[in-house]
């Protein structure tokens, strides 16, 4: 308990957690991406501007899907609202300590505890919005079903990743309520320096593992894109 | 007389523990009070021992402590101590601490000075002040030793001589461990007066509650304290001791009622405070620190050895001194110290705070002090007298809430550790040479005979405050100075945060600059109760947008007519007051933020249980076989 309260240890173990996470997802991404020819085209020209194709292609993914009513346009709403809160309380959470070695404090802080609730906010929405759509109703495991004697009602194929998304999704759902408790219950007469200590350190891991699953998710529902892309033909061209 | 001799023998060196160490330089473990009832002892011709001092002598000479107790407690080691060796070079100044202050009312100086090398003060000898000039405006609240014992190494001649007729000033082991009611330290014949009549030989003596002294050094010239004054002129009258009647016990012995239990009046001779409250400084409408109402001593926290090594008492003590207790003395010492080791925390029944929902970042940023030390804060701050500032508690001190210095607090500014702390703050005043821009103050002396010609008396306070200065007459005496000052300088003045000079057109003109800094020095007295610290009502103590820890005023004190001015709180905190600003007003807001994230948490809790409840559900029928 007493090194996990040491906040110096902190820095260095997010640091490796991003660098990790980055690394693994570059190899899966060589490992496992569709071929460019089948998203972008044969025909898309210059071959060394993919990495910009790229850029574009999940730039678009912001676009999702959206229905012509008021939930829809309220799903959309709030996801893209969602994305731009996580992006600045990554931002402001961990740039001041990665690259100016210091605890987030001063205007950084003002920015991060504005968005802070704003982000609580949309993931509580999109908790509601999204939960059925992401119950684990597939035949994901057919092993499993199998040994549970059970066959699956919803007899969609899954898509490549959805189960991995699926349980990203649950896993940021779960992990949001000790990142918000933590501060939320600091701001209360409750807890004294021990305490708050250890809202602090509960704070910033879990907000750390949350940060990771987040960047996963966002990662696998590109590829996903990328793949659903890539068996419905390429990627018109003339969005770049 | 043999049988003094003898005794004196024995005491010097009989009693001698070991090679250097000395009958009182090993304590016995007791904690039981040692009577001591010992040998009066004189001061001895050089070369000589010391002779006991009877009531019948004539002259009656007055006791000397270096002798009388220094037979005993080895005097060169205490004279390292921390109330004594200011003047070492060798000794870690530590953390920044009250200076003397000049305050000159006729010259419109109040200047900041030290034999410690803290940043912004200055030595007394850079404007002027022999050890003896020293004595004189400061030795009223010295116990002695250190530059009381250099009267005699001046670079005046004259001064030289005349060290043979006042005498050294000794530590005065009675200031502090004379425990009977009767010490007189500031009365109308007591320590300070004896010093300030240049009486420093009878200065301990005249503290003691069996001697009275009267008479002076002041005119004497030629004077020898052992023999009987013979003079035809009548108005002289030197130093003389009064020894009561019932001073003299067995063997002409004298009992002294000392220990090393020190009570806190004897501290406090030196080291009160008083708030000034409409011009009064009324000490029955201030209480006292804390800690102190609990039933504590000053020395239950600012302990020392022989070497009288004294703690002062902030965190960083332990890098700066070798005493033992120094990591456990500061706040935290006592209220929160954690080690790996056995709990050093709770000394002295202390109870260890939980600071309940006070975040950790104030840790971090403040010192213990800055909530729990000084005076509620208000829009602006407030005066303050000390001790050893304003000579309280020395019969005949100008009293009044005007007298010269002027200092103020609480000035939340941040620390030589990078913290924000509370501070009494001094605006320097006085005149100097500016030469590439390094300002070093001019002798006073030098500054008297200009001032004098132009500021008249009549302009002069009879509270001892500033006179009437204007800036015409800053102008005045700078041209008087200018032939003052060395060749290639020209003539200043700092006051009230700005330094003042001639253009080339003649007129006076001002500007910030860094000789013009205030002096501040952290305070940890008075302790509130923690039911007074700041944030114990709520953030908005501090966090509001007109708290007075962020945007309080400074104010700024001058002898310049008319000017009143004040310096925001945030510039001496090294903070942004635009940013405090916008926190501060963040806190309205701060209610919505909570039942926002509450009520988000309590919707992503209600989808997750919903939601698990269901996959248990389904978990079970599996289990179970139920296929519907």
């Amino acid at each position: 308990m007493t090194w996990l309260l040491n906040s110096g240890i902190f820095r260095p173990a997010a640091e490796t957690a991003f660098i990790a996470t980055v690394v693994l997802i570059a190899i899966h991404f060589a490992v496992s991406h569709p071929k460019f020819d089948d998203v972008f085209g044969k025909d898309r020209g210059l071959r060394i501007l993919d990495p910009l194709r790229l850029a574009v292609f999940v730039f678009t993914l912001l676009f999702v899907e959206q229905k012509w009513s008021f939930v829809g346009a309220l799903r959309k709403l709030v996801f893209l609202l969602a994305l731009l809160c996580f992006v600045v309380l990554l931002v402001t959470g961990f740039v001041p300590m990665f690259f100016l070695g210091k605890m987030i404090t001063g205007w950084w802080m003002m920015i991060h505890a504005t968005a802070a609730p704003v982000f609580a906010g949309c993931l509580a929405i999109l908790a509601v919005l999204w939960a059925d759509k992401n119950r684990l109703d597939k035949n994901y495991c057919p092993w499993l079903n199998r040994i549970l004697n059970r066959q699956s009602k919803n007899a969609a194929e899954p898509q490549k990743f959805e189960l991995e998304l699926k349980i990203c999704f649950w896993i940021i759902l779960f992990l949001s309520l000790p990142v918000i408790l933590s501060e939320t219950l600091s701001m209360f007469y409750l807890f004294g320096e021990l305490g708050q200590e250890v809202l602090l350190q509960l704070h910033r891991y879990s907000t750390l593992l949350l940060a990771l699953f987040a960047i996963i998710y966002l990662y696998l529902a590109a590829l996903n894109e990328m793949e659903k892309t890539a068996k419905q033909g390429h990627f018109k061209e003339n969005q770049l | 007389m043999a049988k003094t001799l003898f005794l004196v023998f024995v005491l010097m060196t009989g009693v001698v523990v070991g090679a250097e160490e000395k009958l009182g330089d090993v304590p016995d473990g007791s904690r039981s009070n040692f009577v001591h009832l010992i040998p009066m002892l004189a001061e001895p011709l050089p070369g000589k021992e010391p002779d006991q001092i009877h009531p019948g002598d004539e002259p009656v000479l007055p006791f000397s402590t270096k002798a009388t107790c220094g037979a005993c407690h080895s005097y060169d080691i205490i004279t390292t101590g921390w109330h004594f060796n200011a003047i070492d070079p060798n000794v870690k100044s530590g953390r920044r601490g009250q200076p003397w202050i000049l305050a000159d009312p006729p010259s419109a100086t109040q200047i900041p000075l030290s034999y410690r090398p803290w940043p912004g003060v200055f030595r007394p000898q850079e404007i002027g002040l022999t050890p003896m000039g020293f004595l004189q405006y400061f030795g009223r609240q010295l116990p002695g030793g250190g530059i009381g014992e250099m009267v005699d190494t001046s670079d005046n001649p004259e001064e030289i001589l005349r060290a043979g007729i006042t005498g050294k000033l000794e530590i005065n082991c009675l200031a502090c461990h004379n425990i009977s009611p009767g010490v007189d330290m500031g009365g109308a014949s007591g320590y300070a007066i004896q010093i300030i009549r240049g009486n420093y030989r009878w200065a301990a003596t005249a503290s003691s509650e069996f001697a009275y002294v009267t008479g002076t050094t002041e005119d004497l010239k030629d004077y020898d304290f052992r023999a009987p004054f013979l003079s035809s002129d009548t108005k002289l009258r030197p130093p003389a001791v009064e020894y009561y009647k019932d001073s003299f016990k067995h063997n002409d012995w004298a009992r002294f009622d000392v220990s090393v239990e020190i009570p806190k009046q004897r501290c406090y001779f030196c080291h009160s405070n008083a708030d000034v409250r409409d011009g009064k400084n009324e000490k029955w409408l201030a209480d006292e620190d804390v800690h102190l109402t609990a039933g504590l001593k000053c020395m239950d926290c600012h302990r020392n050895g022989l070497p009288h090594d004294i703690i002062r008492g902030y965190p960083a003590e332990p890098c700066d001194s070798n005493n033992s207790l120094a990591a456990v003395s500061s706040c935290q010492g006592c209220h929160t110290a954690k080690n790996n080791g056995p709990p050093l925390n709770g000394r002295f029944t202390a109870p260890v705070p939980k600071h309940i929902g006070l975040p950790k970042v104030h840790f971090d940023k403040l010192t213990c002090t800055a909530c729990h030390s000084g005076p509620w804060p208000k829009e602006t701050t407030v005066r303050t007298q000390t001790a050893r500032a304003h000579a309280l508690g020395v019969a005949r001190a100008k009293k009044g809430g005007d007298v010269l210095p002027h200092l103020t607090y609480p000035v939340f500014a941040k620390g030589q550790d990078g913290k924000i702390g509370v501070f009494k703050l001094l605006w320097p005043a006085y005149w100097a040479s500016e030469a590439n821009d390094n300002v070093t103050p001019l002798n006073l002396d030098t500054v008297k005979g200009a001032t004098s010609k132009v500021i008249a008396k009549s302009a002069l306070s009879k509270e001892r405050d500033w006179p009437n200065l204007t800036e015409e007459d800053i102008a005045k005496i700078l041209t008087l100075l200018v032939s003052k000052v060395p060749a290639g300088s020209r003539p200043v003045y700092i006051a009230s945060g700005k330094l003042f000079s001639l253009n080339d057109a003649g007129k006076i003109t001002s500007a910030e600059n860094p000789a013009a800094s205030p002096y501040m020095w952290p305070i940890a007295h008075d302790i509130r109760p923690s039911a007074q610290s700041l944030g114990v009502r709520n953030c908005k103590d501090c966090h509001s947008t007109d708290s007075p820890f962020f945007f309080g005023n400074v104010s700024i004190d001058t002898p310049i007519k008319p000017a009143k001015e004040a310096r925001g709180m945030a510039s001496f905190e090294g903070l942004n007051k635009t940013y405090e600003w916008c926190f501060a007003f963040s806190f309205i807001f701060r209610p919505w933020l909570k039942a926002v994230t509450i009520l988000s948490s309590l919707v992503i809790a209600g989808v997750l249980l919903l939601y698990a409840l269901k996959a248990l559900g389904f978990i079970a029928k599996a289990v179970i076989g139920d296929d519907s």
